[in-house]
């Protein structure tokens, strides 16, 4: 009986202090820098001292999406400020959650955001819905070990996507086990890598040459690829685990999943681009945006807070604390910390390779962005894993891609030629 | 005799085991060290002392907020759990009415449906209600997932309390009512205490709900739980041994109300 008194009292407390929060704050939700650390070096470091009194909230993206819509429904804000990637961000406009922030676009004019990100910050409208945040891409890390075993003639900063076979295949040959790795886990990136990186370097595009003839020979280059990967690659989510663990040697991953590995021990691994095909060295870059949601309880207060994210300096801060790079005009200080030096080495080294073949995000998807990325998963686990023919599994699912493509109307992006209505899926 | 006995010791021995050496590989990995963690073959005993991994993971801003949220929210569903779904079991194991296997197979029904369905329109009626983003909103769902088993095994309870105890009641002169808090109710105090740890474990493990439901006031697990996944090796193991120490402390105080579930300590 002690216990069940204890329990009412317990009840009661919970009535009392379930009282609303103070209209001050702004609260700041986000699904990136989602991590402890992370989330913890932005209260400590990259909010301190911010206006508008920010509370900093993370959330799994699933989660945004049904409370953003939820509070939309009902009106009633408790949210004021999102930061999310561009795709995560996108099915939140049309379901009326975000508010037009063209006036802070126009007041941050000169802190030197490139025009062409500021552009996909509009989410293919003509008002802003998002003010650029940060910015990152995939990089390929590789353990010093390993480099012995490049290919003759191999420069790792420019490497063709035949050689990292080759590179694979000799670290298999002479050391008995397969060390190239993917992150093709359940929560692991390995969709982008189709959609951003492989295609686009073997096809020139994402989408229109999905079932080319090109796109049938690198589904086949890819599956005989897979000999020389390690078979735990299907459950890898973060690179940077069997990177430390030296189960692997090489992989490719976005440059958050890997950075540990980096900063933990920056004198033995070596970051570099990832590699080009016979069409260029296509990757993709990725930006998070900070949103204003709708009726926002305290729009000032996240202005403000936009305002501060974007300033320069905080944007070296984020750099160096977390490694999402600027959107801003900023050089980068040369006190770096040696892992994120790497990182952001090679992140410069994707940029500025002569072959560069950019790949937007997909753009006007909606919120079909997840299927889109379920058809790229669909062929790789039915090709290379279940032995199924290529032909005959990129006629079916190009038939799911089409589908998504005339459903959402949506034009071709880079580096797909621009498409007038629906991009073609030929 | 002896060799008897000493089967009777390593099977004890096994099973202790069984239970204590991954808790305490999880020890070894929070505090062996970053890179401790990833070292192999793995060794029994740390490499280097540190405790930095389960301090941070104790000194986030929030934690002990949230630890209270968790704490409040587990006893709000325990009790409403029990307020609700003993009478509830009571009536089904005392009462033959129409309609009552349809009644049991019902109750579960709130289970069928994935939260994930329901999250949409749970919170758009529950920020209309005001309920959003407090520890009782959060208990009432929670309550929600823990009646169909409160009444349930409450009602299995009751059954296996002899009718006769409480008739026998009833002719000494007392009534309904005071037949079952005289009678009834201490015999079957153990287990509606099982059924209310059983809640509680329930509304503390709960994810998708917690998370979706607030914003500040937050469940420890949805807090914590769901980014420490995304986290780094040593971290998760730090987050384990914070989190399985105070579990298997309550177990352990509670373990008489546990067998009593099952009928061990009640006859």
């Amino acid at each position: 009986m002690k216990l069940l008194k204890a329990v009412s009292a317990a009840a009661l407390l919970a009535f009392a202090t379930a009282a609303p929060a103070s209209a001050q704050e702004t609260v700041f939700m986000s699904t990136q820098l989602r991590p402890i650390e992370e989330a913890q070096k932005v209260r400590e470091i990259i909010l301190r001292g911010a206006p508008g009194n920010p509370t900093y909230v993370t959330e799994q993206p699933p989660q945004l999406t049904v409370r953003m819509r939820a509070e939309a429904a009902a009106s009633r804000r408790t949210v004021s400020l999102v930061g999310a990637l561009h795709g995560e961000l996108q099915p939140l406009l049309p379901a009326g959650a975000l508010d037009d922030i063209s006036d802070v676009a126009a007041r941050l004019a000169d802190r030197g955001i490139p025009a062409n990100l500021m552009e996909l910050g509009k989410l293919g409208g003509t008002t802003q819905a998002y003010i650029p945040w940060m910015q990152a891409t995939y990089i390929m890390v590789a353990n010093r070990r390993a480099l012995p075993y490049l290919p003759a003639g191999a420069d790792v900063n420019a490497l063709t996507y035949e050689q990292l076979k080759e590179w694979a295949k000799n670290v298999r040959e002479r050391t008995g086990q397969r060390r190239l790795g993917f992150p093709a886990g359940p929560q692991g990136l390995m969709a982008r890598f189709f959609q951003g990186y492989l295609y686009p370097s073997f096809t020139g595009s994402a989408v229109s040459a999905y079932r080319s003839a090109e796109a049938e020979a690198m589904w086949v280059w890819f599956k005989d690829l897979w000999q020389y990967v390690q078979p735990n690659s299907a459950s890898y989510n973060f690179m940077q685990e069997p990177l430390m663990a030296d189960e692997v040697w090489i992989a490719f991953d976005h440059v958050a999943r890997v950075l540990d590995a980096l900063r933990q021990r920056p004198n033995d691994f070596v970051a570099f681009p990832a590699p080009a095909g016979p069409k260029g060295r296509g990757y993709m870059p990725v930006v998070a945006g900070l949103s204003v949601a709708k009726d926002a309880p305290n729009r000032a207060g996240a202005v403000a807070l936009i305002e501060h994210l974007t300033l320069p300096r905080t944007q070296l801060l984020t750099a160096a604390e977390v490694g999402f790079f600027p959107v801003v005009r900023a050089d980068l200080p040369a006190d770096l910390a040696p892992g994120v030096r790497l990182a952001a080495g090679a992140i410069a080294a994707t940029q500025n390779a002569r072959d560069a073949l950019v790949s937007l995000l997909p753009v006007g998807l909606g919120e079909r962005g997840g299927e889109f990325n379920k058809v790229y998963n669909d062929t790789f686990q039915r090709i290379v894993l279940r032995n199924e023919p290529a032909r005959a599994v990129l006629d079916r699912e190009a038939e799911n891609l089409r589908a998504i493509m005339n459903a959402t109307q949506a034009p071709c992006w880079a580096p797909d030629a621009p498409s007038r209505g629906a991009c073609p899926v030929n | 005799m002896t060799a008897r006995r000493l089967v009777y010791y390593a099977g004890i021995a096994m099973i202790c085991a069984w239970i204590l050496v991954p808790i305490w590989l999880i020890a070894v990995g929070a505090i062996g060290g970053r890179q401790g963690v990833f070292l192999w073959p793995k060794s029994l005993w740390p490499r280097e002392f540190s405790f930095a991994a389960v301090e941070l993971f104790l000194r986030i801003e929030g934690v002990g907020k949230a630890l209270w949220n968790s704490v409040l929210a587990a006893a709000l569903t325990m009790v409403l759990s029990v307020a609700l779904g003993a009478p509830a079991g009571y009536a089904l194991a005392r009462f033959a009415f129409r309609g009552q296997n349809a009644y049991r197979l019902l109750i579960l029904l709130t289970r069928a449906f994935p939260i994930a369905i329901l999250a949409l329109p749970l919170t758009v009626s529950f920020i209309r209600w005001g309920l959003y983003d407090t520890v009782f909103g959060v208990a009432l769902v929670h309550t929600a997932l823990a009646l169909p088993f409160a009444a349930l095994v409450s009602s299995s309870l009751f059954a296996g309390i002899p009718r006769e105890l409480e008739e026998a009641a009833w002719v000494f002169g007392c009534t309904r009512l005071q037949a079952f808090a005289k009678i009834v109710l201490p015999l079957a105090l153990p287990g509606i205490a099982a059924t209310a740890i059983f809640a509680f474990v329930i509304s503390w493990n709960e994810v998708f709900a917690a998370s979706v439901l607030t914003v500040r006031e937050r469940t420890l697990t949805a807090y914590l739980l769901t980014v420490l996944s995304e986290s780094p090796l040593h971290f998760r193991f730090a987050g384990g041994l914070v989190l399985i120490l105070p579990s298997v402390v309550f177990i352990f105080a509670v373990r008489r109300y546990l067998f009593a579930m099952w009928g061990i300590a009640n006859r």
